[in-house]
């Protein structure tokens, strides 16, 4: 059985550069591993083997178990919708004005793409291991909760309010004339835009069925997957990171981690520089120690309050470019479970 | 920066947009104007920036002459719709916003127009000196800033065409508004900073201030080989790391025009002390 490993947590904090990093270690200890990225740099794009942006998996040149794929949630949403919506259905939304925007912008419409290209992968049955990063969104929180949101919203009661439509596929009818807070709206947007919106909603409701028992199989994989949440001891990423144990809905389950990404070694904090020691050298390792000194105080902090496995990886003096140096960063990492994450 | 009415506060989400929007809105307060502080995004970043809880649609004053709130769209639309499009109190307004959410989750700008229309009427009211906007990160920016015209494109009739007009014309007008981007000197924020710079320059939708390096290291005075010399300990290992990120900073601060740049804070604890910090930052550059 493949399975999934999710590395999620705010913008930042390194979640690309884990996520590869777990892939690679996977490969190199025999297991065949595919790592999604979402907006990876140039350069570990190009550690990896990531020619263009594509869901195609890419086997590694040089790494025989290496694969790699990068999200693209517009094109994951266009093979949705051929996938679901009835063949005229599709056409027209395809060709939408809206459909663009409706899938850049419906708040989980990434998130739920990310989930979705992840159960094909995972159906595929050619990895042992999944790797994937989630969007940036939310913290990665959102990819948990985007199936149920896009199967409501697809399915809602907003669109059967705007049509008025009770069963899918029937034909519905748009009446103004005897919805007065439509009658408002339209004639403050003009242009029939109420309509326009509502022939796309419609059009897009065809695909409610399949989607929403698709977002099923997509929860019962979510809940089967390890987690891990990669933050900082930085104030915003450690919010996203809280969220996580306050927030997180049944599905996901308790992370498996809490990966706190460039740590300083605990030493630093109550050393002192000793005799000799050029000003300048002193005043440094004064300033390093402080920081090191807030992160202890942070983590300490967070492993009290919610009782989570607490993993550190060093701060490198490099951001890893290549396949060793990925390696590398997650050997260093101390407390990160990798057997129970499935990196062998 | 202090002296416009309008200062949009963007960048890659991570980079402290949140923090360097609290920080110039205390740097315009302690100069004595009336400043509002305004989170567009939900989340708490800012409020905690403030050194409060939460914020909400309606402004409180958190300092003197420093006020702040969170734009939640439902409020502001129902705003919008009574303020602007004249819809009387007694419309009903819960069917009426269901209208609304319906277009906002698939027409393109609706969405947008609503936040951004709150923003630039709080400018138009002229009630304070300056409106700080903590705004949705570079990936979003520009939608944001084109909203008002991708509305007016989407509907060439109706009433709210004719909001376009006003938004564009105080968005545009480099005497009252700019755009303040903040970025790390790292690959990736660098690149979606040049991505938005290139986009902006195209465009030409809003004058642009010089982009804010923010978690800048500072040179440390002494030679490689004197720390090579250094006994195996932490003033060795610490003056290592400093130096090589030091020298991965370099390879990025030269590739944006140059703008003020930000020291990285060292083990400073709260979010409210970091805004602080920042703001004495901006004054004595």
């Amino acid at each position: 059985m493949t399975r999934a490993l999710l590395v999620t947590g705010g913008g930042g904090v390194g979640k690309t550069t884990l996520a590869a990093g777990l892939a690679v270690t996977a490969a190199r200890r025999g297991i065949e591993a595919l790592v999604v990225t979402v907006d990876p740099a140039r350069r570990l794009a190009d550690a990896l083997g990531q020619v263009k942006l594509g869901s195609e998996p890419v086997r590694h040149p040089d790494e025989p178990r290496l694969w790699a794929a990068m999200l693209d949630a517009t094109a994951s949403w266009r093979a949705i919708v051929e996938r679901h919506a009835t063949p005229e259905a599709a056409a027209r939304l395809l060709e939408s004005e809206f459909f663009t925007a409706a899938t850049g912008h419906f708040p989980a419409s990434q998130s739920y793409a990310a989930a979705e290209e992840m159960a094909v992968y995972l159906e595929a049955k050619v990895w042992d291991l999944v790797v994937v990063d989630t969007p940036p969104s939310a913290g990665g929180i959102e990819f948990f909760t985007a199936p149920a949101q896009m199967a409501d919203l697809i399915g809602g009661r907003l669109l059967r309010w705007l049509t008025g439509a009770r069963l899918p596929g029937r034909q519905v009818f748009f009446d103004l004339a005897a919805r007065p807070a439509l009658r408002i709206a339209d004639s403050i947007l003009g242009s029939n835009l109420l309509e326009r919106v509502a022939q796309f909603l419609m059009d897009l409701r065809t695909t409610y069925d399949g989607v929403s028992r698709r977002a099923k199989e997509i929860e019962r994989l979510l809940r089967r997957s390890s987690t891990v949440v990669v933050t900082t001891s930085d104030p915003s990423p450690m919010r996203e990171a809280v969220r996580f144990f306050l927030e997180l809905p049944e599905v996901a389950g308790r992370p498996a981690a809490v990966v706190f990404n460039r740590a300083l070694p605990v030493g630093w904090a109550d050393s002192h520089p000793g005799r000799g020691v050029p000003t300048a050298l002193a005043e440094n390792l004064e300033r390093w120690g402080a920081e090191a000194r807030h992160q202890a105080d942070v983590r300490l902090e967070f492993s009290s309050r919610y009782r989570a496995p607490l993993a550190t990886v060093p701060w490198q003096p490099t951001a890893p470019t290549d396949l060793d140096a990925l390696q590398a960063l997650i050997e260093s990492a101390e407390g990160l479970p990798v057997t129970d994450l499935g990196v062998g | 920066m202090i002296e416009r009415n309008l200062v949009i506060v963007s960048g890659k989400g991570g980079v402290g947009k949140s923090a360097v929007s609290a920080a110039i809105a205390l740097l315009a307060q302690r100069a004595g104007k009336k400043v509002l502080v305004l989170g567009m995004t939900p989340g708490p970043g800012l409020a905690a920036h403030l050194g409060i809880g939460s914020l909400e649609y309606e402004p409180i004053e958190v300092r003197p002459g420093l006020h702040a709130a969170a734009i939640d769209r439902a409020k502001a639309l129902t705003e919008y719709l009574q303020a602007q499009m004249g819809v009387p109190q007694m419309a009903r307004f819960g069917p009426l916003a269901r209208a609304f959410d319906a277009l906002a989750s698939t027409a393109p700008g609706i969405r947008e127009v609503i936040t951004m229309g709150k923003v630039l009427y709080e400018v138009r009211q002229r009630r304070w000196d300056l409106v700080v906007a903590d705004a949705p990160p570079t990936g979003q920016i520009a939608s944001h800033l084109v909203a008002p015209r991708t509305v007016a494109d989407l509907v060439p009739t109706g009433r709210i065409k004719g909001q376009a007009g006003w938004m564009d014309a105080i968005l545009g007008d480099p005497e009252r508004t700019g755009l303040l981007l903040v970025s790390l000197a790292e690959e990736l924020p660098v690149n979606e900073t040049r991505e938005t710079l290139a986009w902006l320059d195209e465009h030409h939708v809003i004058d642009v201030l010089p982009p804010v390096f923010n978690r800048v290291l500072p040179k440390l005075e002494v030679t490689a080989a004197t720390v090579r010399r250094l006994e195996e300990g932490p003033v060795r290992d610490a003056a290592q790391l400093h130096r090589s990120l030091y020298d991965g900073q370099r390879e990025w601060l030269d590739e944006l025009p140059p703008g003020p740049r930000l020291p990285y804070l060292f083990g400073v604890n709260t979010p409210g002390e970091v805004a602080v910090r920042l703001s004495d930052l901006l004054e004595t550059p």
